[in-house]
């Protein structure tokens, strides 16, 4: 049985029917086209299809898109503006924090939810608030630098940003 | 040889080209793929470790509503043709054919047994439990030990035995190394099956379009190892047109090797059925349970040893658990050929081994194959030699590496290793991590009732595949299967002056999109940017290559030699359509940076890039006779140094590959002796990678594979019941470490150019996953060593090393 739900991704309202047994992540990525958004597992553990929900970070994989009606959802196609790469995204790619990319977008919408809440976070809350985005590729040691320094440029004056 | 540099942009951190796109959420992985009109698949899989398939039953199925194809496993046999054995499985005696699917068997949990597709996946997951298929279930065997004992069930009986091979070499006279040791150190070691566990699980999509001939097949898969599917679906399907394109990959490690084939030739199958695309998505309890393991391997280990420490040769039996399949029987023993000697001047050695078949998931390669297991044999003897003598674990180690001043060295078994500074990677090493000082903290550590231990272990990371490698180990077989090898890169000068580059491999988180533009830029001297690489490697439109498979690890010795090749041609070519405009002889002439050439004698004389691609392409009047229009060639690499020992001489010497980084890593750990638990303070690698062509690229690989190796030795593992059952099904049963149990690695470079590469460049990929796992192990000993633990098999989870703690049987699992 299908149901209605209206739910705001990225910014735009949508309006659309969907299967009571359909998750969020293959809401996003099947019906809406949005696979930055991707899947490791189904079964929460690896964050590769983390997204914010009503700004608080959940994997997508472990909500139902009717849980999500009504809510608002940011994945990482809403990050950035006018193509510009918001200050995580451009940490990420200045301090190779980023190889196959898979988990990439799971980790940069972690990495928001922590600069929301903690502007100025030291290593180990950088550590803390990835926990649950596991990379298979990079050891994570470039990925908590690039963190820390989205939060360095994003504390800094508008304007003094490399890009 | 030229000694390489002073460098315009290799050596620098050019951005990576690859991050923009996945930090957009735009990459390209195949499940990210729609096709109008595709269809979903499932796989149904053997739920038991061993068992006779009795029949099996797909009709109920295909009559579900929006199931379009059904396949179960007797009719995939009857439909296709197996695959044709491969170098993975050298010296089989017996050829037992292996389809995609079990044939009239299923040795391990998860055997695919049939599959179909629909309209979307859940429906293919509901339509899926309707195949029935009827088994009758055999006793299943878990350990080698177990499949060799007399009466154990056979999982081939064509084979005869559960040992399907046996093999032996030997370099240098062992028997008198024996004979003029001072002192015999002995010990019994072993490595457990684990993973790389890619983050992205297999996927595929294949479109079969009937017409002329055997029709044409398109598929999209995350192999790393195009050739691979190629050879499978022209062999199981009997089709000659085959288009393989590779997108972004999510990860590959050797993981997306082989077994791979099998799932592109079902879902290719599924589409042959029903004549529409099928898209088929793995997910992780699949790839867990079958996606293929790294080989548990057992060794029993003698060294001849003077008093002083020096190490005249080493004995090694090994018996390697390669699960269920024949396909990958012997790779984890010829693999060991690589890094035989590891990284010292020993003069002889013995190394004899079995393959056992058992009822789990079949080996495959995974970052290193079989090498991170040698290393671990060779370090665990130094530091066993070390505790034996009393001497320091640092002191025996520098008493038998190669000597600095002995580089080019050839090793026994005929590697040359290019260059290196061992004993200056040694002294490094000590010195950053304060080796002296931290001897002191741990012994007041222990007044306060704190165990913490010092690891060392180093190791080599052979790189650039020889094909004749197995030759050595198969003296009998008969002609050479190869030798050496080849990967091409495809260059264009635009007429807008930028290149675009397409190489014979696709890319799976290395940065090759990143470091070939460096390559390219270096030797037109224009900027990186500049420089496209293409993204997609297509079998239509990308040169032929090798695989960017790493144990071959190839990429920097035939990609890079191949960009570089193809770059100095269109240099060259540039000059001289130069010299022609110009009036000028080429000699005459300058390269200068941002493409200008200009007359040295006259620097007012000069013309550029773009004039000389509008000339090239639109003005081929103006080409010189003789001379081929356009700015656009291909370059197949050969390794111009591969002799001697390219192919095995009498003595049975074989470069099994032809450059060799090293590295020593230091651990720092702390083991809380009433848990068990292990913490790594601190993690150390001082590498020799050669000429690096991008430091931030192979800075992360060393990371990457460095946190796999810890993690593989702190309790990342495949467990097993006694029923052949897979215990660890999800990433976190299996223990895949995360941000919290990952030390933050430092690295520090040390680099000794490659005299026999064009840049000077070495590996730089899968190498600090091998002595990795070897320095966590020396660490926990070191720990423990009030407690007189010997540490002799992986893994150390808290269970593990709370048993060898309390003096208990340290191997929970089989």
């Amino acid at each position: 049985m299908k149901h209605h739900v209206q739910i705001e991704v990225n910014g735009r309202p949508r309006d659309d029917w969907v299967e009571e047994r359909e998750l969020l992540v293959t809401y996003l990525r099947e019906t809406l086209g949005l696979t930055g958004t991707h899947v490791g597992c189904v079964v929460g553990e690896c964050g590769a299809c983390s997204v914010h929900l009503d700004g608080a970070l959940v994997k997508s994989c472990l909500v139902l898109a009717v849980q999500a009606g009504g809510r608002s959802v940011r994945t990482v196609e809403g990050l950035g503006r006018g193509g510009e790469l918001d200050a995580v995204q451009a940490s990420f790619v200045d301090a190779y924090g980023v190889q196959c990319g898979y988990c990439t977008p799971g980790m940069l919408l972690a990495a928001h939810a922590l600069l929301d809440r903690n502007p100025d976070p030291d290593e180990a809350d950088v550590r803390r608030a990835l926990a649950g985005n596991v990379c298979m590729c990079t050891g994570y040691v470039q990925i908590v630098r690039a963190v820390l320094d989205a939060a360095r440029r994003m504390r800094a004056p508008a304007g003094s940003e490399r890009r | 040889m030229t000694s390489p540099g002073p460098f315009a942009y290799v050596g620098k951190p050019t951005p990576s080209r690859e991050a923009p796109r996945f930090v957009r959420g735009r990459g390209t992985f195949v499940d990210d793929i729609k096709l109008p009109g595709m269809l979903h698949a499932v796989i149904g899989r053997s739920p038991h470790a061993h068992a006779r398939i009795l029949s099996a039953d797909g009709s109920r199925a295909a009559r579900h509503p929006g199931v379009e194809a059904v396949v179960t496993s007797p009719e995939h046999v009857e439909l296709t043709s197996p695959f044709r054995p491969g170098r993975y499985a050298s010296g089989l005696g017996t050829h037992v054919p292996e389809y995609a699917m079990a044939a009239g068997k299923v040795r391990y949990v998860g055997e695919p047994v049939c599959a179909l597709a629909a309209s979307d996946r859940a429906t293919a997951e509901d339509a899926l439990s309707e195949i029935e298929v009827l088994y009758e279930t055999l006793e299943a065997v878990t350990s080698p030990a177990q499949a060799v004992a007399p009466g154990a069930p056979l999982l081939f009986d064509e084979v005869g035995s559960n040992e399907v091979w046996r093999n032996a070499i030997s370099y240098g006279d062992v028997e008198a190394a024996f004979r003029e040791a001072e002192v015999v150190v002995r010990h019994t070691l072993s490595m457990h099956r684990y993973s790389s566990t890619p983050l992205e699980p297999f996927a595929c999509v294949a479109s079969y379009e009937k017409g002329g001939g055997t029709g044409a097949l398109t598929v999209w898969c995350n192999a790393q190892a195009p050739e691979v599917i190629h050879d499978a679906l022209r062999e199981t399907l009997g089709i000659d047109d085959v288009r393989v394109v590779i997108t972004d990959i999510g990860g590959s490690f050797g993981q997306k090797i082989h077994l791979i084939r099998k799932y592109v030739v079902i879902t290719a199958l599924l589409s042959m059925r029903c004549g529409k695309p099928v898209k088929w998505a793995e997910d992780r309890t699949e790839h867990l349970m079958a996606g293929g393991h790294a080989c548990g391997q057992e060794f029993e280990v003698e060294a001849a040893v003077k008093r002083d420490g020096t190490v005249l040769g080493l004995r090694v039996r090994e018996v390697d658990d390669v699960g269920g399949s024949l396909s990958t029987a012997t790779i984890h023993f010829t693999n060991k050929l690589n890094n035989l000697f590891n990284t010292y001047r020993v003069g002889a050695i013995s190394l004899e081994g079995t393959a056992v078949v058992t009822n789990k998931c079949p080996v495959v390669p995974n970052r290193g194959i079989g090498k991170p297991a040698m290393c671990f044999v060779w370090e665990r003897t130094m530091d066993r030699i070390a505790a034996e003598l009393g001497m320091d674990r640092l002191e025996v180690r520098l008493k038998n590496v190669v000597p600095t001043g002995a580089f080019p060295y050839t090793t026994p078994s005929g590697n040359i290793y290019d260059s290196g500074d061992y004993e200056g990677l040694l002294h490094t090493a000590a010195e950053r991590m304060g080796y002296d000082e931290l001897k002191a903290e741990q012994a007041r550590a222990r007044t306060d009732g704190r165990y913490l231990g010092i690891g060392i272990a180093m190791g080599i990371e052979p790189g650039g595949r020889n094909l004749s490698r197995d030759l050595a180990l198969l003296p009998d077989v008969k002609g050479i299967p190869g030798s050496g090898g080849t990967s091409g890169a495809t260059l264009r000068i635009e007429r807008s002056g930028s290149v675009t580059v397409t190489l014979g491999v696709p890319s799976s988180g290395q940065g090759h999109e990143t470091t070939a533009a460096q390559v390219v830029a270096e030797v037109l001297r224009i900027p990186p940017e500049r420089v496209r690489v293409a993204s997609t490697f297509d079998t239509t439109a990308s040169p032929w290559g090798g695989a960017s498979t790493n144990s071959g690890n190839n990429f920097h010795l035939y990609e890079i030699g191949a960009v570089h090749g193809a770059a100095t041609q269109l240099r060259d070519k540039l000059l001289a359509l130069a010299a022609s405009v110009l009036g000028l002889p080429a000699d005459e002439l300058s390269f200068e940076s941002d493409g200008v050439v200009r007359s040295k004698a006259d620097p007012a004389r000069k013309t550029g890039l773009v004039e000389l691609a509008r000339l090239a392409y639109n003005n081929t009047v103006l080409v010189p006779d003789g001379m081929e229009p356009g700015l656009q060639t291909t370059f197949m690499y050969r390794f111009p140094h591969a002799q001697p020992f390219a192919v095995p001489d009498e003595q049975r010497r074989v470069r099994a590959q032809f450059t060799f980084p090293a590295s020593v890593h230091m651990a720092l750990v702390e083991v809380d002796v009433s848990t068990g638990r292990v913490d790594v303070l601190r993690y150390l690698v001082v590498g020799d990678n050669g000429t690096i062509i991008n430091p931030g690229v192979v800075e992360g690989q060393v990371i990457g594979s460095a946190a796999h190796g810890i993690s593989v030795a702190l309790g990342e593992a495949f467990a097993y019941g006694s029923d052949g059952q897979l215990l660890t099904r999800t990433l976190r049963d299996y223990g895949k470490s995360t941000t919290l149990t990952t030390p933050s690695i430092e690295v520090e470079h040390r680099g000794m150019p490659s005299p026999f590469t064009p840049l000077g460049q070495k590996a730089a990929g899968e190498g600090a996953a091998i002595p990795s796992p070897a320095a966590i192990a020396s660490a926990v000993e070191d720990a423990l060593e009030p407690l007189g633990v010997r540490v002799r098999d992986l893994p150390l989870g808290p269970e593990s090393v709370w048993r060898l703690i309390n003096g208990l049987p340290e191997r929970v699992f089989d």
